[in-house]
């Protein structure tokens, strides 16, 4: 007869108690180890009185060659070991792309588009119950060619989209750093769904006149969660280029990319993704550490395209009659939570206090060896970080990861108001979601924040950054107008 | 006293360890290209400069001005008559690619030629850290390097990179990213794949400057393994010892010469003005600047700086661009490798740097037997050097190559061990240099330059109905 189960200790309160003691000890278990021996210590000493120390000092016959060596040995000892850690990347600023209200695209218009174009009317209903549930509201926004009917996406058009949203938040970050475009040495572009020769990146330095001399990269074709991939790349190349900065432009132009059949699983783009940018300033000088907001701890990447169902769950094809659109898989919430699952097991060690180390081993430990009915451990994450940005993909993304990670509403309000306001911006929601908790004036100096972000391969990425300096509301950014009337309350539906 | 002698030991080797530790990082900075394959497309996929006639004359709009261009184009291009193209397009069905179609051409060169490279190299996919690919002109989701990660089963913490829309010169950005992905320090495997997609981007218009990039590209691809990681030095082929990039989009002229874009009547198509060698020769001018003191000796840097001096003792206002062709880069590089973006680009390039016959033969060769590959030529023009046994151990291997933006992209190889893989190149090396270059469709068809625009739609309509 198989043991039962271990009881759901979880819900009583005296162990709520025991495990907070438990977190203490084990956290700062050094501060305990140390503090008898030395109060014990000073004890001694005060006991023994300075006569006696002087004797002791006199009886270890140092002279100035041993003071000599021993300080040019600790010195030594230091320099090296500053020298060879990995150079610490700043985050000066970052400015997210504000849409005029000139390009919203209210649930009216959008359905009344939709109605117009859509030849099948199980499409427009499909459409329309999607839209309900979104979780998107009524501000977010289209580029101007999607607002003709029905949509004109030429080269032209989605041309004219990349300069508007690019080069608007380049001139916002300018702006709030006072960056001179001449000093930019590394640029890194990412933009999945629309990639003209010479890129977007060569366009940003015909714009800007940017030094021939620049390391630029143009990344496409790798998904939302490509901005903390593009953090990640210039991350390694700052640990190469010494006093250097480079800026990261995060963007999706949705110009291109409106589906023109009837599939559902191809629609779903449609109705969710809308226009947004991010161009984020980042350094590894020192002396920019003092004006700098953040500073880049781990980025951890995650690629799962060796499952075949994971590589399919977003997949851009034609469907039968030869409309080009992106399907996103009925499996795609399951794959997301098992890509952050991995994610986790990378990022868990990096970050988890020692108690939460602890605990999840010790319970992966009696799995294996003493009961494997035992519930898994999941640990607790918001020890490790007060504030969450979770790619707002979608409402489901959201709830799952809300789930999966045991977070409160407050937790991931953040990501559940980008999605209301901004829809889904792709790669560049994080930075948005940046921003609505520093516009809400909850970003503390020695606060962490986890950025996570998903996209098709199936990859799942996460970027922690540190605060340094306690940011002030009202904060400059696509938030400041509207920043009052939130935290909303996003209904299930929202009855069109 | 022992005490204080002890802690001071144990300091000063944990410090030596770190130093220790320190500079091994700064050593295995090296950049190994281990192997390398090029991609060989089947035979059916062959197109000679017959059908290359015959798909120009598929396409009804064009009159007898844009005939001749087109037909000085191709003879003038320096391209022969193996060269490869995509299945739509041989199959008539160039004016409407679908996704499908572009999906086709590049599963054709991934499913081969990545695994062909992990087979030669004897390494297993599980091994590679870093994957770069590189496919200007077709980005899909997910991205080409999400696709290889899935057939080969690569491992999820696999760094990969999809660049895209960075021209013909971006096998050389991806061995940038590589290069500076390995001064990391730590022990690191990385695969470049770099093609180009053809299929997707024909253009069906009546734009002369764009039907250009219709008659030179070709298919082709690459893929290269390198590494930092100083235990496979035995096994590799080169050793990368610089390179140096240059972006001059900050000029409006350069940034517009070779653009995509819509033509009068909407359709997308590669434009390539005619500000375009101009661009090319202050982009490479830019890069010949910082690229020279990285790779010739002092001497030549020496009798450069007195040249110039008594050259501008002499004539103290003279342009530097004639002292710029006395410096003798031949000095500090025993090969090169040219960008096969035409027979024109070659020339130039080989008139600017000083080169002879048989220094520019590698390029006029590829250009002939593959023709204008793009990102992906410079591996077919290495091939070449390989194939024909001229490459030594100890010998330096120069590549340039220009892009749309307008870069130019060079970097400087030294050759680990004799090297005489003939790869691609093995079954026909031997016809190469060929008795001639001159384009068989000159002989057939000079009569278009004896027409007027009437009697030439006559004649044309009697002459292709013999055919």
């Amino acid at each position: 007869m198989p043991s039962p189960p271990l009881p759901d200790f979880s819900s009583s309160v005296k162990l709520k108690y025991v495990k907070l003691g438990f977190r203490y000890i084990v956290n700062n278990f050094l501060t305990f180890l140390f503090v008898p021996v030395i109060i014990s210590t000073i004890l001694q000493f005060l006991r023994n009185g300075p006569d006696e120390i002087l004797s002791l000092y006199n009886s270890l016959e140092l002279d100035l060659i041993h003071i000599l060596c021993s300080s040019f040995v600790l010195i030594f000892a230091m320099t090296v070991y500053f020298m060879s850690r990995p150079r610490r990347v700043y985050l000066i600023d970052y400015a997210c792309f504000k849409p005029s209200p000139a390009c919203r695209v209210p649930f009216a218009s959008f359905m009344e588009h939709t109605r117009m174009i859509c030849t099948d009317q199980k499409s427009v209903q499909f459409q329309t119950r999607i839209l309900e549930r979104s979780g998107l509201g009524e501000e977010t926004c289209l580029p101007p060619a999607n607002h003709y009917i029905p949509p004109k996406p030429t080269m032209e058009a989605s041309r004219a989209e990349a300069e508007l949203v690019i080069f608007s938040a380049i001139d916002d970050l300018v702006k709030k750093t006072g960056l001179k475009p001449k000093d930019i040495d590394i640029l890194v572009v990412n933009c999945s769904l629309f990639s003209p020769t010479p890129s977007l990146s060569a366009m940003i330095v015909n714009k800007y006149k940017l030094r021939s001399n620049l390391k630029s990269f143009n990344l496409s074709g790798m998904g939302c969660s490509a901005g903390l991939l593009s953090i990640d790349l210039a991350r390694d190349l700052l640990q190469v280029y010494p006093g250097s900065n480079a800026l990261v432009i995060s963007t999706e132009i949705i110009t291109p990319n409106f589906y023109k059949g009837n599939r559902r699983d191809m629609l779903l783009p449609n109705c969710l993704f809308r226009m947004g940018a991010a161009a984020i300033l980042l350094s590894n000088k020192r002396r920019d550490a003092s004006r700098s907001k953040y500073r880049l701890l781990h980025v951890v990447r995650t690629h799962k395209g060796a499952d075949d169902r994971a590589y399919r769950c977003v997949y851009q094809e034609e469907d039968s009659d030869g409309h080009c659109g992106i399907s996103l898989s009925k499996d795609l919430m399951a794959i997301a939570g098992d890509a952050l699952k991995s994610n986790i097991t990378t990022i868990g060690p990096l970050v988890l206090p020692m108690s939460e180390q602890l605990l999840f081993f010790f319970t992966l430990v009696g799995r294996k060896l003493i009961n494997p009915k035992w519930r898994p451990y999941i640990p607790d994450f918001k020890q490790a970080f007060e504030h969450f940005c979770i790619h707002a993909g979608g409402r489901a993304v959201i709830d799952e990861l809300q789930k999966n990670l045991q977070l409160s509403a407050e937790h991931v309000e953040a990501s559940r108001m980008t999605l209301h306001r901004f829809g889904n911006t792709s790669s560049s929601s994080l930075w948005y979601e940046l921003n609505y908790i520093e516009s809400k004036g909850r970003m503390r100096r020695g606060d962490r924040v986890w950025q996570i972000g998903f996209g098709s391969g199936f990859k799942c990425n996460s970027a922690v950054w540190k605060c340094l300096r306690t940011v002030k509301a009202p904060v400059d950014g696509p938030w400041e107008e509207c920043i009052e009337r939130y935290p909303v309350e996003i209904p299930e539906i929202v009855k069109l | 006293m022992e005490v204080l002698a002890t802690l001071t030991t144990l300091m000063l080797i944990y410090s030596l360890y770190l130093l220790y530790k320190f500079y091994s990082l700064k050593l295995s900075s090296d950049c190994y290209l281990i192997d390398y394959v090029c991609f060989k497309p089947s035979s059916d996929r062959k197109i000679t400069t017959e059908m290359s006639g015959a798909i120009v004359d598929r396409n009804k709009t064009l009159g007898l001005s844009e005939y001749k261009f087109l037909l000085k184009v191709i003879v003038n291009s320096g391209i022969g008559e193996e060269t490869y193209g995509p299945r739509n397009i041989i199959e008539g069905r160039e004016d409407s690619p679908t996704f499908d179609d572009a999906m086709l051409e590049m599963d054709e060169f991934l499913n081969v030629s990545v695994g062909d490279l992990f087979k030669k190299t004897n390494i297993s996919p599980q091994d590679v850290d870093v994957l770069v690919v590189n496919i200007s002109m077709f980005s899909p989701a997910p991205s080409l390097a999400s696709r290889i990660v899935q057939r080969h089963k690569m491992r999820e913490d696999v760094k990969t990179y999809n660049l895209s829309g960075m021209g013909c010169s971006a096998s050389m950005i991806g061995v940038d990213l590589v290069r500076n992905i390995f001064k990391s320090g730590k022990k690191t495997l990385a695969v470049i794949v770099t093609s180009e997609s053809i299929t997707p981007n024909w253009y069906s218009g009546t734009d002369k400057s764009m039907m250009l990039g219709n008659m030179l590209f070709r298919s082709g691809g690459c893929v290269m393994l390198l590494t930092n990681d100083p235990a496979r030095q035995a096994q590799a082929k080169m050793n990368l010892k610089c390179l140096v990039r240059t972006h001059i989009g900050s000029n409006d002229d350069a940034y517009n010469c070779a653009m995509q874009k819509e033509d009068e009547v909407g359709r997308v198509g590669f434009h390539l003005s005619k500000g375009l060698p101009k661009a090319a020769v202050r982009a490479f001018a830019e890069n010949l600047q910082q690229l020279a003191p990285k790779i010739l000796p002092y001497s030549e840097l020496a009798l450069y700086m007195y040249r110039t001096i008594k050259q501008m003792a002499v004539k103290p206002k003279d342009s530097s661009s004639s002292a710029m062709a006395r410096i003798n880069f031949k000095s500090g590089v025993d090969h090169f490798c040219l960008h096969t973006g035409g027979s024109a680009v070659i020339d130039a390039v080989g008139r600017a740097l000083g080169l002879s016959k048989y220094d520019v033969e590698p390029a006029r060769m590829t250009l002939h037997r593959w023709g204008n590959t793009s990102a992906s030529s410079l591996w077919y023009v290495l091939g070449y050097m390989e194939a024909k046994k001229r490459l030594r151990k100890g010998d330096r291997v120069l590549m340039i190559s220009f892009g749309a933006g307008f870069k130019c992209n060079s970097c400087l190889w030294e050759v680990n061990r004799d090297l005489d893989d003939g790869d691609v190149w093995a079954d026909c090396i031997k016809n190469y240099p060929p008795q001639s270059l001159v384009n068989p469709y000159m002989e057939r068809f000079g009569w278009v330059n004896d027409h007027t625009e009437d009697s030439f739609k006559q004649s044309e309509r009697e002459f292709l109905s013999t055919r």
